[in-house]
């Protein structure tokens, strides 16, 4: 066992872990965050991205031991967080979702592109986007939204 | 899919790291981003008894002016260097090296020391430090050395670290403003590791010249040193070209043999021009 | 059919997005049974191999179990009524013999899928290897080892089909040959296969969650092997991360984890990873097709001759059989053309690979590679632009409803407008490469035979029998509306899309209406969620159930307003006579709470119904597109970028149109991983060689151009609403659509491709191929 003391969500969690543990799993079987899924558990579908210190990483390529004194955020974590809030908007109006499951990665990933770039074009949101794999909605919807983020951010 | 039971150790000190290092005689893995080594532990194609995370060691994270080159702590993500923390010396190089590797969020955590450690054959840092004429410094029970990262990528999958060894920093030679270099990376689809990858530097000033092949096909980073007088001499053909990668590899088969060809003499015209 | 703001054909947002943006989707790993242990399993390392021995040390015997265990659970026999069919039907644990790499041979519980893995670590086999069968070619080689002893060889279905096409052949100016190679794939829903059971004793009744399609088959299924009654099993699909067919047959996974619950007494969970999906699940679409077409000096095509071969793998799946690509892909070989010569044969071989199983839009991808590539090399032997050598060929729109030689009746549609407006769209699209690369347009057109009905299905015998579809609407006191059907929504948007035929039938907001899907405890029988039926079959369902209910509080309203029920319309959810107008709410509700308002005999059976559907003379529905493609290629590399991709389908009514957009996207970015990136190689020892997202390639947002769509609307004349079945089709054309732009950007090299994926490697071996025919070509002339 090893202890592992970081906040997730704004809140203090300090605990002891199987030090195999990855991060992904910790959310989902220690604290019940369901909302990060595992696609791959190898690094290469993104849908397990979560936000730590305020930037995106795969969740199950981490290793939760590794986490000691960061701050998590799961798409359970926005709680008043406009620009997620505008973002879910934009998801919903363009379609960007079907299964749902890829969703909390993609909009992880996504918070970080609009966050992050200044004005990223079209080709520059598909290459940030390579890393989360969609295998329902052909990612039209995906980059609509996005875009539509950015253009309220610099309008 | 699940790791293997493993123990964990987070020092805070790079000899606190290489004292557990020793201790375990050789079942320990240093876990720098865990890019790769998290996912081979999750297949369970590799196994570790103890991981020695060195991420809570402060030094491993600085990048420093050092006077004729720039040291990168080993512990630096690609993230950083794409977002231009280590910029200036190597007219972009090293910027744009970093940002077509994998995807963010894997930058975030992957870091330049661990892709060198690591050893993949198909892996950009030790094609790219290889081309600027890198040097690692590495430290052990028996002290501190320096090699250049050419000796340094020993095989593939393998380094001339020793068991109690971790490599702490990068050290880049800085070069002339007038640096010219080329990366070129031929992949099947974004984020994927290189089929085949050709890195050309070449400092006018200096004289400095690398080339530089990689990818899983060809086992490794390898340099083409026929071709780097040659490209200094005049132009380089693709039979040139050919014939310096059967020197240094061996026989390939004919589609790797033209990928690797065709990176290598775009690469060269693109600094040539 | 009147237009409302909320019914059918509105683009109204979907209901089930507030829960994925929030994280709050219930998938079956997120499910917690108080108890709960994990399973891992023992896979077979060997494609081919004599089991003799599992050692399974003492202190851990209770948690390991093998065949032996399972020796009470009966093997379910998928059936077919093709003469000769030899079936074998993948049993839940190889118990003497594993046939392909993956396949189970011991299972391990423990309480965490971790301690699971090193149970299966620990566990010491013996694998005496055998010949191993790794290709086609190997399959049907001579003196090939056998998969089982008692056949004569490892041939397992043939079917052939001939109208006569001797004269044809005899007199035809022109004849193409091609042979066209489709390679094996995996499904990759997001989420991977899951199961969760556990014995309920109040109930009487063995709770089994799973990521499944088709919760009824699946307890169907489960009954057999266990030998118990369908009360006494409850499956329940909670919210699924894509099915694409991998989720519609039964894998042994569930009938294991099932078995085992009830022999340990305990909730058990099993959840499918990456690696095991990419090994064992790699089970897609490897078809061969040899193509011979006759034609005119034009290019109209007289016959085809074809000759189809697919990798059945080593057993049958339940319920499809192995058969199931070959007969789909031969039904419609000859596409959305007018040919009136065809024969074919088809032969489905066994190898030591996983059971090859139903992916979206079954065979109907190799089947419009394979002929879409011939047309293209029709053309190009004719000197003719392939689109305007397709026009000529498309069955026209006066022709409808169109007999195809195959059987099969096109019912409507107007084929070449739909070719020509995407010959429109794609004209206005990028067409300047970069320097040193080739530019080229390729385009595919199908026809797709959705909805699949009762006779198709019966004529080919398998257990999946789509009958009547049914769907309870149950009127709550408050005036909404519980609808529940036994298909399963699984991004196809139905909780939206029911809502909004209910709104159609009965004017109710869709906000009040909730859907129930995915759970035989809850709803009426439906074989589930495939073959583009949903909105045809359970839409219909939902639209009778409503019928029922409009007929009831029509009569309710009658009463109260006392007039005729004849005399009462139902408009915008507002009941209305010739003097007054009230809601559904007070109708339902002084039926439920007031009755003492009504006459004593109003509504005895209630106002909860269920409807049936089937369209009217059993007839499926044919939705059509056709996709053009323009590609850039590196002759160099080999490497192709996709710079525009255009789709004009034809699904009749649409219910939702921002949803069928997002069905045809997502089918067309799949098609695109067909056609450029994805394929499940194996070695000659049958060891498969993308066993992660490494080596399996997927298409990414950044692969994908902004796909352009254009619609038509034929409704077709047999459906209620005349809609035609959506969820598959997007990834029929892509294959051939990427393939023949590419080959068109090819052609100044004089090279031509005929497999996908369009892999750099095969790219640049179609280069080769040709730079070695033009030297020998001028060493002989020399």
């Amino acid at each position: 066992m090893t202890t592992l003391s970081l906040t997730v969500n704004g809140r203090q969690v300090s605990t002891d872990i199987d030090p195999r543990l990855n991060l992904a799993d910790f959310l989902r079987e220690r604290l019940s965050l369901k909302g990060t899924h595992l696609g791959c558990e190898h690094g290469a579908c993104g849908a397990c991205t979560v936000l730590m210190d305020g930037m995106p990483i795969r969740s199950c390529i981490t290793m939760a031991a590794s986490c000691d004194g960061v701050e998590i955020t799961t798409v359970e974590g926005y709680d008043g967080d406009k620009l997620m809030a505008r973002l879910r908007k934009a998801f919903r109006e363009e379609h960007a979702l079907q299964c749902g499951y890829c969703t909390p990665g993609m909009l992880a990933t996504a918070y970080d592109i609009v966050s992050r770039l200044d004005r990223p074009d079209e080709n520059e949101i598909r290459a940030e986007l390579a890393g989360c794999v969609c295998r329902c909605t052909g990612y039209r919807g995906i980059v609509r939204a996005i875009e539509r983020c950015i253009a309220e951010k610099s309008a | 899919m699940k790791a293997p039971p493993l123990e964990f150790h987070k020092p805070d000190t790079v000899e606190a790291a290489i004292a557990v290092l020793a201790d375990s005689g050789g079942s320990a893995r240093i876990l720098a981003g865990g890019q790769s080594l998290v996912p081979m532990l999750n297949l369970r194609v590799a196994y570790a008894k103890t991981l020695v995370d060195i991420g809570a060691i402060r030094e491993l994270a600085a990048i420093e002016d050092a006077g004729g080159y720039i040291r990168l702590g080993a512990g630096v993500s690609h993230a950083r260097i794409e977002d231009g923390e280590a910029d200036g010396h190597c007219s972009g190089m090293l910027r744009h090296v970093a940002r077509n590797i994998a995807y963010r969020a894997v930058r975030n955590r992957g870091t330049v020391g661990g892709s060198l450690a690591h050893a993949d054959p198909a892996a950009d840092w030790p094609v790219a430090m290889i081309a600027l004429g890198a040097d690692v410094e590495v430290s052990g029970s028996n002290g501190n050395r320096k090699l250049s990262v050419e000796e340094f990528m020993v095989d593939v999958f393998t380094t001339a670290l020793q068991e109690d060894e971790i490599l702490t920093g990068i050290c880049v030679p800085k070069a002339s403003p007038d640096l010219l270099w080329s990366f070129q990376k031929m992949r099947k689809k974004s984020g994927a590791f290189g089929e085949a990858i050709a890195a050309v530097v070449h400092d006018p000033e200096s004289g400095f010249c690398r080339v530089v092949a990689g990818s899983s096909a060809i086992g490794g980073p390898h340099r083409l040193a026929v071709l780097e007088t040659a490209l200094q001499e005049g132009a380089v053909d693709d039979g040139a070209i050919q014939d310096a990668l059967t020197q240094t590899i061996g026989s390939l088969g004919r589609y790797e043999m033209q990928i690797h060809t065709v990176c290598l003499r775009r690469a060269i015209e693109e600094v040539r021009t | 059919m009147a237009m409302n703001e909320t019914g059918i054909g509105a683009s109204i947002l979907r209901r089930e997005d507030a829960r994925f943006l929030e994280g709050k989707g219930r998938f079956i790993g997120d499910i917690e049974i108080p108890g709960m242990l994990d399973v891992a399993f023992l896979r077979s390392p060997l494609a081919h191999a004599c089991i003799s021995f599992i050692d399974t040390p003492d202190d851990v015997a209770d948690r390991v179990f093998t065949a032996a265990d399972l020796s009470d659970v009966k093997l379910v026999q998928p059936a077919s009524k093709v003469p000769g069919h030899r079936i074998v039907a993948a049993p839940p644990m190889a118990s003497d013999r594993a046939r392909y790499v993956g396949e189970i041979v011991a299972a391990c519980v423990a309480p965490t899928r971790a301690e699971a893995e090193d149970l299966v670590e620990r566990l010491a086999p013996d694998f005496e290897m055998l010949p191993v069968v790794a290709s086609m070619d190997d399959a049907l080689s001579e003196n090939a080892p056998r998969l089982f002893d008692e056949w004569d060889s490892n041939v397992s279905m043939e079917t052939g089909f001939d109208s006569g096409i001797e004269e044809i052949v005899a007199s035809a100016p022109v004849k193409v040959t091609r042979v066209l190679d489709m390679a094996r794939q995996a499904m990759v829903p997001l989420e991977g296969k899951g199961v969760v059971a556990f014995w309920n004793e109040r109930d009487d009744q063995l709770v089994v969650y799973s990521s499944t399609q088709s919760p009824h088959q699946i307890r169907t299924a489960l009954c057999e092997a266990l030998g118990l009654q369908q009360r006494q099993i409850r499956v329940i699909a909670p919210d699924v991360g894509g099915g694409f067919g991998y989720k519609a047959i039964l894998h042994p996974e569930e009938i294991i984890v099932a078995a085992l619950a009830l022999k340990t007494g305990r909730p058990l969970r099993w959840l499918e990873d990456r690696f095991e999906h990419l090994t064992a699940g790699a089970n897609a679409r490897e078809h061969r097709y040899e193509m011979t077409a006759y034609a005119d000096d034009r290019g109209r095509v007289l016959a085809i001759d074809a000759k189809l071969t697919t990798d059945g793998g080593a057993y049958s799946v339940w319920p499809h059989t192995n058969g199931f690509d070959a007969i789909q892909a031969s039904g419609i070989l000859t596409g959305p053309y007018d040919i009136g010569g065809y024969r074919v044969r088809t032969q489905t071989v066994v190898t030591n690979k996983p059971p090859l199983s139903p992916y979206r839009a079954v065979a109907r991808p190799g089947a419009c590679f394979a002929i879409e590539c011939t047309m293209d090399a029709v053309a190009r032997a004719v000197g003719r632009d392939p689109a305007e050598v397709r026009l000529d060929n498309l069955v026209k729109p006066e022709a409808m409803p169109y007999k195809a030689i195959t059987g099969k009746e096109y019912d409507s549609g107007d084929y070449p407008a739909c070719l020509r407006r995407a010959m429109e769209m794609v004209a206005e699209g990028p067409k300047t490469p970069a320097p040193g690369r080739l530019l080229g347009t390729g385009y595919a057109i199908y026809t797709e035979h959705t909805a699949v009905s009762t006779s198709t299905i019966s004529h080919i015998g398998i257990p999946m029998m789509p009958g009547f579809e049914q769907a309870a609407a149950l009127m709550q006191p408050d005036g909404s509306l519980e609808l529940r059907v036994g298909v399963q929504s699984h991004g196809q948007g139905m909780e939206t899309t029911m809502a909004q035929i209910a709104n159609q039938v009965l004017g109710i907001e869709p906000d009040r209406v909730v859907l129930r899907h995915g759970d035989t405890g809850l709803s009426p029988f439906s074989t589930g969620t495939y073959a583009s039926r949903a909105i045809v079959m359970t839409g219909g369902a939902v639209a009778a159930a409503c019928d029922k209910i409009a007929v009831k509080l029509r009569e309710i309203a009658a009463h109260l307003m006392q007039c005729q029920p004849s005399a009462v319309r139902l408009e915008n959810g507002l009941l209305k006579g010739p003097s007054a107008t009230m809601t559904i709410a007070e109708a339902a509700e002084t039926w439920h709470f007031r009755p003492y308002e009504l006459p004593e005999d109003v509504l005895r059976d209630g106002l909860e119904v269920t409807g049936g559907y089937r369209p009217d003379g059993d007839k499926g529905p044919f939705a059509y597109a056709a996709h053009a493609a323009t590609v850039s290629v590196d002759p160099e590399l080999g490497t192709v970028e996709l710079l525009d991709y255009v789709a004009v389908d034809d699904c009749g009514t649409r219910v939702n149109p921002m949803i069928v957009d997002g069905q045809v996207l997502g089918g067309v970015v799949q098609g695109i991983g067909t056609g450029l990136f994805e394929e499940s190689p194996f070695d000659d020892q049958g060891q498969p060689l993308a066993t992660t997202f490494a080596d399996y390639l997927l298409p990414t947002a950044a692969e994908t151009p902004m796909i352009r769509l254009d619609h038509s609307e034929t409704q077709s004349p047999y459906t209620r609403f005349g809609v035609k079945g959506v969820g598959e089709g997007g990834a029929i054309a892509p294959p051939a659509a990427v393939v023949n732009a590419i080959n068109d950007a090819l052609r100044p090299l004089g090279a031509e491709l005929c497999a996908v994926p369009a892999t750099p490697q095969r790219v640049l071996r179609a280069i080769f191929v040709a730079e070695d025919r033009a030297k020998a070509d001028m060493e002989t002339s020399q």
